[in-house]
C-alpha cells in the first residue's frame, strides 16, 4: 500500500513514537537527577542543578542489585539451553515426521500456552517446597522451560518447514540416518530460527513474576522483576534508586532486541501469521 | 509397500522419541499440577495451622503429643481421685477407667504400639522425633468413637468442676483437651471452598474487576494496535527504527513498567498526575492510585501502554501478508481507500486479528504482575484480580485450599473464554496457530 506520507502523517508517527518512548525518558532522567531534586519544586524539571551516577551507585551498594542480575540472567540462559534442546527435537517431529496423535500433541502446547500459570502454583510451590528446590535455579528453571515449551516448539517449526524437504532427501540417498540429518544438516540450516526462538525464551523468562514472587523469596536468589517490586521503602519510594535500576535492567534487553529486532519482529508473528 | 509400511514405522517412533522429553516436563509440569491444584481445592489446606498443613486423608494421632500428654493426664486424675472430698471420687475413678479403655484401645493396635516404644525412646533420650514418626494413622470409625469418649470424659470432668470437687480443675480439663487435639481429622472439605467463595462478595468483585480491566484493556489495545499498524503499513523514512521502537515497551518486565507508571502516577510527584491535572483531567492528582473509581483507569492505560504497540506489530505482519496486486485491483476498479479497506483488508486480515484478541483476552484476564505491583489490588480491593485475590489467599493467608479453589476459578474462566473464542472464530484459524 504505497500511499503518499504528508507531514501529517509524520506528525501522526511522532506522537506515536514520543508517547511509547516517553515514560523510559522520563526514568533516565529520574535516574540521572540527584536525589533531592526528585521531589518538591524540581520534580517536574527537565533542567536540575545537579546530575549525577550516585543512584546506579547506591541501586548496586545498598541493595543485592548485582545478585538480582546475576540469578535473572542464570535462570534465563539455563531455560533457554533446556527449553532450546527439547523443542529443537520435538519441532523437528512436528514440522517433517508422521505420527499417530500429531493433531493431540498439538493441541495440549496450544492448551498449555493458554493455562493460567496460577492454576498450577499450589501443588508446584508445595512440590518445590517438599524437594527443597525451593530459592534454588532449578526451582524456577523446571516451570519456565515447561511454559516456554509450546512457544518454542511453534516458532522452530515454522522454521524447520521453512527448509526444502529435498536437502533432506539428498542426505538420506546419500545414506544419512534420521538423526544424521536431524543434527548435521538441519539443525545448522535452522539456527537462525534457533536464535531467535533463544532470544525469546530468555525474554520471558527475565519478565516472569508469579513463580519468581513465590519461588524464590529469599533475597540472595531473587530474580530483577521481584527485586525492583521490593524496592519500595518502609514509607516512601526511592524513585532515584528504581529508577537506576529499571534503566539498568531495560538497557541490555533493549538493546538485544533492537540487535536482533528482524529476527524477533520474524518469530514473534510467525505464529499469529502463518505465511 | 511392506519396506513403505517398516519406514513408517520406524519414523513413527524416532518421532515420539523425539516429542518425549517435551511430553513428559509438559504432563509432570502443567498438566498433573493441574489436576493437583482441584484435589487440593478439595481440602481444608492451611501452612500455618500445624494440624492442617498437608492432606489428610483419614484419621491419625500425633503419637509425639499422645506420649507427651497422656501418661501426665492418667497421673493428674489419680492424683486427684486421691485428694478428692468424699463423693467425688468416684466420677473421677470412672473418668480415669475410661481414660485407661481409650488408651488401651488405641494400644491394642501392635503398630501403634511399637511406634509409641520408638517414640518414647526419642523423647528419654532427648532427641527430637522425625515429621514421619510423628503421625500414625488410626482407623475413622475407631477415632471417631474414642474422640466422642474423650469428649464425655471432659465434660464429666466440666462437671467435677462446677461441683467445686476438683483441687486443680483446669489442669485436668487442659489435659483432656490436649489429649483430644492428638487426634488430627481428615480435612477433606468437598465442595465447600468452591461454595463459601460462591456466596462471598470478593470473588464476584474481583470477577467484575478482572472482566471491567480485560474487555476495556483488549477493546483499546486492538483498536489503537490496529490504527498503528495502519499507520506503520506504509513505506517512509525510519520505518525500521520505528518498527524496533514498537518493541521496547514489550521488551520490559511487566513488573518494571508497573514500577515506572507508578512514578509517573505519584501524586507529589509523577509527570501524568501532574499532566493529567494541569489538563483538568482529574481533581487531585493523588487520585489516579489513591480513588477507587480512578484506579482502574490508571491500569488499563499503563497496560495498554505496554501491549497496544505489540498488537500492532502482529496486525502489521497480517498487514504484509495482503498481497499489494489486491488493492492494485480494487484501486484498478476504481474502489475508494475506505473501499479498499472494507473489501480487502478487513477480510484478509480478520485471522490475525482474532488469533491476536483471543491471546490478548486469555492473557489480561490472568492479569497479575502489573496490578500487584501498581496497586496491590487496592484501595479497598477496587482492583484486585481473581489472580491477586487467589495470590493472596494462599500466600498472605497461607490458606492453600481456598487459594487453590481459586486458581480453578481462574482455570475454568480461561477455559470457557477459549472455548467461545473456538467456536466463534473456528477450530482453523486456531489451529494456524499451533502451525
Amino acid at each position: 500500500m504505497n500511499q503518499k506520507t504528508g507531514p501529517l502523517f509524520y506528525t501522526a508517527i511522532a506522537a506515536f513514537i514520543g508517547i511509547v518512548i516517553f515514560p523510559f525518558l522520563w526514568v533516565l532522567l529520574a535516574s540521572l537527577k540527584a536525589p533531592l531534586y526528585l521531589y518538591g519544586e524540581y520534580a517536574f524539571s527537565v533542567k536540575v542543578p545537579e546530575y549525577t551516577l550516585h543512584n546506579y551507585i547506591s541501586v548496586f551498594t545498598n541493595h543485592p542489585f548485582g545478585r538480582y542480575l546475576l540469578n535473572s540472567f542464570t535462570v534465563g540462559v539455563l531455560t533457554m539451553l533446556l527449553s532450546i534442546s527439547i523443542a529443537a527435537f520435538a519441532s523437528y517431529a512436528v514440522a517433517r515426521l508422521h505420527f499417530f496423535g500429531k493433531t493431540f500433541f498439538l493441541g495440549i502446547l496450544l492448551a498449555v500456552s493458554m493455562l493460567p500459570q496460577i492454576a498450577t502454583l499450589s501443588p508446584l510451590f508445595l512440590f518445590m517446597q517438599s524437594t527443597g528446590l525451593r530459592n534454588t535455579y532449578a526451582g524456577l528453571v523446571i516451570p519456565y522451560t515447561t511454559y516456554a515449551l509450546p512457544i518454542a516448539i511453534w516458532y522452530m517449526t515454522t522454521f524447520f518447514k521453512q527448509i526444502p524437504v529435498e536437502l533432506e532427501e539428498a542426505a538420506k540417498v546419500d545414506g544419512a540416518s534420521l538423526l544424521g540429518i536431524f543434527g548435521r544438516v538441519l539443525l545448522p540450516l535452522v539456527s537462525p530460527g534457533l536464535f531467535t526462538t533463544a532470544i525469546i525464551v530468555f525474554v520471558d523468562a527475565w519478565h516472569e513474576f508469579l513463580f519468581a514472587l513465590t519461588i524464590n523469596t529469599k533475597q540472595s536468589m531473587m530474580t530483577v522483576p521481584v527485586g525492583i517490586a521490593m524496592f519500595q521503602g518502609e514509607f516512601t519510594f526511592p524513585w532515584g534508586e528504581i529508577s537506576a535500576a529499571t534503566v539498568t535492567v531495560t538497557v541490555p534487553v533493549v538493546l538485544l532486541v533492537l540487535l536482533f529486532q528482524r529476527r524477533i519482529i520474524a518469530g514473534l508473528t510467525s505464529g499469529a501469521v502463518k505465511q | 509397500m511392506p519396506l513403505k509400511k517398516k519406514n513408517q514405522w520406524k519414523e513413527g517412533r524416532a518421532a515420539y522419541a523425539m516429542i518425549l522429553p517435551a511430553v513428559l516436563i509438559i504432563a509432570a509440569v502443567a498438566l498433573w499440577p493441574l489436576l493437583r491444584s482441584f484435589w487440593i481445592s478439595l481440602f481444608d489446606l492451611r501452612l500455618n495451622d500445624p494440624t492442617r498443613n498437608a492432606i489428610h486423608y483419614s484419621y491419625s494421632v500425633n503419637v509425639e503429643q499422645y506420649a507427651d500428654r497422656l501418661p501426665g493426664l492418667l497421673r493428674t486424675v489419680k492424683r486427684e481421685a486421691g485428694n478428692a472430698r468424699d463423693g467425688a471420687s468416684p466420677g473421677l475413678s470412672v473418668a480415669q477407667k475410661k481414660l485407661e479403655a481409650v488408651s488401651g484401645e488405641l494400644e491394642e493396635d501392635p503398630a501403634f504400639r511399637e511406634r509409641l516404644a520408638q517414640v518414647n525412646g526419642l523423647l528419654d533420650a532427648f532427641s527430637p522425633v522425625p515429621q514421619e514418626l510423628r503421625f500414625i494413622p488410626v482407623d475413622n470409625a475407631k477415632a471417631e468413637r474414642l474422640k466422642a469418649e474423650l469428649q464425655g470424659i471432659r465434660k464429666e470432668l466440666i462437671g467435677l468442676k462446677a461441683d467445686g470437687s476438683l483441687e486443680r480443675p483446669d489442669e485436668v480439663i487442659g489435659l483432656t483437651s490436649a489429649l483430644l487435639d492428638t487426634f488430627q481429622a481428615p480435612n477433606f472439605v468437598g465442595l465447600s471452598h468452591y461454595k463459601d467463595l460462591m456466596s462471598g462478595r470478593r470473588l464476584w468483585e474481583s470477577l467484575g474487576n478482572t472482566l471491567f480491566f480485560t474487555v476495556f484493556a483488549v477493546a483499546l489495545e486492538m483498536l489503537l494496535g490496529l490504527l498503528i499498524a495502519l499507520l506503520l503499513n506504509r513505506t517512509f523514512r525510519g520505518r525500521g527504527l520505528v518498527r524496533a521502537a514498537v518493541l521496547i515497551p514489550w521488551a520490559t518486565p511487566t513488573a518494571v513498567s508497573a514500577m515506572i507508571w507508578h512514578y509517573l502516577y505519584d501524586g507529589q510527584n509523577g509527570i501524568v498526575a501532574k499532566l493529567l491535572y494541569e489538563a483538568g483531567l482529574i481533581s487531585d492528582m493523588g487520585s489516579l492510585l489513591s480513588s477507587g473509581s480512578m484506579v482502574m483507569g490508571s491500569v488499563i492505560m499503563a497496560d495498554v501502554w505496554k501491549t497496544a504497540p505489540f498488537v500492532a506489530l502482529l496486525l502489521l505482519a497480517g498487514l504484509q501478508n495482503i498481497p499489494a496486486s489486491l488493492y492494485e485491483a480494487a484501486w484498478v476498479d476504481g474502489g475508494s481507500r475506505w473501499k479498499q479497506f472494507v473489501h480487502v483488508t478487513v477480510p484478509l486480515l480478520k485471522p490475525a486479528f482474532f488469533v491476536a484478541l483471543m491471546f490478548r483476552t486469555l492473557d489480561a484476564f490472568r492479569v497479575f504482575d502489573l496490578i500487584y505491583v501498581l496497586t496491590g489490588g487496592g484501595p479497598a480491593n477496587s482492583t484486585e484480580s481473581v489472580s491477586i485475590y487467589a495470590y493472596k489467599t494462599m500466600f498472605s493467608e497461607l490458606d492453600f485450599g481456598k487459594g487453590s479453589a481459586l486458581s480453578v476459578i481462574v482455570f475454568v474462566c480461561v477455559l470457557l473464554i477459549s472455548m467461545v473464542y473456538v467456536k466463534w472464530l473456528g477450530a482453523d484459524v486456531v489451529g494456524r496457530r499451533a502451525g
